[in-house]
């Protein structure tokens, strides 16, 4: 469903992104794993082009792009059927909770109103913000406005929903609720990209695991030959630093 | 003076001052009609440093904000006559332009100084948006424009509030220096009431209290609209 090729992208003179290939099928949960600078979230903002590539290509769908240069046409399409869920939320602070999450259906998308409210309740009621209708983001924890963004996302109805670090900015107590709305979305079949630093996650939502490391894909598979039988030596490096017990357990 | 003020003259000159009030204010708000877009469209050339634009835009910031308002209405109101005489004899255009009616050097000196002002104002304003602001807006498929006009923009405004109010109320009592190109507004009405009978003091004051009256209205105003627009911080205000 999507593919893209050789993704390149600098900022000055940092190679962040030495190209980057990546394919993935309709369903699938794909969590992107590495250590913070290896360019995970500067290839899910290149996707978007919420960040302009030095280079690279996409295939999404009937849509084919180069992502240094598209067509204002083709982004706008592509942000159609993609949908991001900020590491910082990025709420519409001067819109209540039901409109951030109609915003995007009826401005960008033209559905009527009567419509989107429709499809604004039932992707709250999802991540189990039904009481916060007219809530201002000021007033919601860390983990409600996450929760928002993700209904934010979901109400759009996307082929792919991409996760930029979801739960880095929560308190740890309020991780549990964000990824467990995650998990539902998943369960339902939802497409996603995810870039996180939760292995549970990785673990168990996941059917397919990337690591990155230095701007190139390193190893890819599904949760068991990445976490049980990682054959690089960077990935268990990194694994040996993020799960200590569980990599002792398998010397 | 030894009879002490002149309080009919007192009276019935705030009557006079007063009725310049409209000019004042259409002086302001012309100004501000002009103004607000001009300086928004020059703020967004600095905040997303188009080449040259910004440049000049810096340049004619600190050019307006570094000369008096009255060196300016100066300025304006002895060289664009001489250059629209040389224009229109050029062009065989038969207008006097020493019948222009000085509401239109107003205009333009006004709104000149003030969208200097605003430039800043909304700079600074808009800088107080996030990027993610705009980037989500993206992301859920609003254009650019969309996502200034609905998203940018309305928090941007609450933030610029307080200082479009200041500049509104300087602009106000600036138009008072309009009697220095015989603008018929309220400083120069009452002070050619007062000539007559040499009543400056009781001129003077009704002048004083017109300004301020106009001045709590319109802050008055401001805070209202304000309290208004604030509703979404509310919360954690």
């Amino acid at each position: 469903m999507l593919n893209i090729k050789n993704v390149h992208k600098s900022f000055g003179n940092n190679e962040i992104l030495k190209g980057v290939d990546l394919s993935i099928d309709k369903g699938d949960v794909v969590v992107i794993l590495g250590p913070s600078g290896s360019g995970k979230t500067t290839l899910l903002r290149c996707l978007n082009f919420l960040e302009k590539a030095d280079q690279g290509h996409a295939t999404f769908g009937e849509i084919d792009v180069d992502l240094h240069d598209a067509k204002k046409k083709d982004i706008h399409a592509i942000r159609q059927k993609i949908a991001f869920v900020f590491q910082n939320y990025n709420l519409f602070n001067n819109k209540t909770v039901l409109e951030n999450v109609i915003e995007g259906l009826v401005i960008g998308r033209k559905v009527p109103k009567k419509e989107a409210i429709e499809i604004g309740k039932k992707a709250l009621s999802k991540v189990g913000l039904s009481e916060k209708y007219n809530a201002y983001p000021s007033e919601l924890s860390g983990g409600q406005q996450q929760r928002v963004g993700i209904a934010r996302a979901v109400a759009l109805n996307p082929n792919i929903i991409l996760f930029d670090e979801p739960t880095s900015a929560l308190d740890p107590e309020l991780v549990g609720e964000v990824l467990t709305v995650m998990k539902n979305i998943a369960n339902e079949g939802t497409t996603m990209l995810v870039v996180t630093h939760e292995m549970s996650f990785a673990k168990d939502v996941a059917n397919r695991v990337i690591f990155m490391d230095g701007g190139v894909v390193i190893e890819e598979g599904s949760p068991h030959e990445i976490f049980v039988k990682p054959k690089e030596e960077r990935t268990k490096k990194f694994l040996k630093r993020v799960l200590p017990e569980d990599y002792t357990f398998y010397i | 003076m030894s009879e002490g003020l002149n309080y009919k003259f007192l009276i019935d000159t705030f009557f006079v001052a007063l009725s310049g009030v409209p000019v004042a204010l259409l002086v302001t708000i012309v100004s501000l009609l002009i103004a607000i877009p001009l300086a928004f469209s020059l703020a967004l050339t600095r905040i997303y440093r188009v080449p040259f634009i910004q440049r000049l835009t810096q340049l004619y910031v600190s050019f307006v904000r570094g000369t008096p308002i009255i060196i300016q209405i100066f300025i304006v109101y002895s060289s664009v006559p001489l250059l629209l005489t040389a224009l229109f004899k050029k062009y065989h255009i038969n207008v006097d332009v020493y019948n222009i009616h000085p509401i239109w050097y107003a205009f333009i000196v006004f709104s000149f100084s003030t969208t200097a002002v605003l430039i800043e104002v909304f700079r600074s304003a808009l800088s107080t948006v996030s990027k993610g602001q705009l980037e989500a807006a993206h992301s859920v498929g609003l254009t650019t424009f969309q996502a200034y006009r609905r998203i940018i923009i309305p928090q941007a405004l609450v933030v610029a509030l307080p200082n479009i109010c200041t500049a509104t109320i300087n602009l106000i009592k600036a138009t008072s220096l309009g009697y220095a190109m015989s603008l018929q507004e309220i400083t120069l009405k009452a002070k050619v009431a007062a000539n007559v009978g040499y009543n400056y003091v009781e001129a003077y004051l009704d002048i004083f209290i017109v300004y301020l009256i106009l001045c709590s209205v319109v802050e008055y105003g401001f805070k209202l609209y304000e309290k208004h627009l604030r509703k979404y911080k509310l919360a954690n205000a």
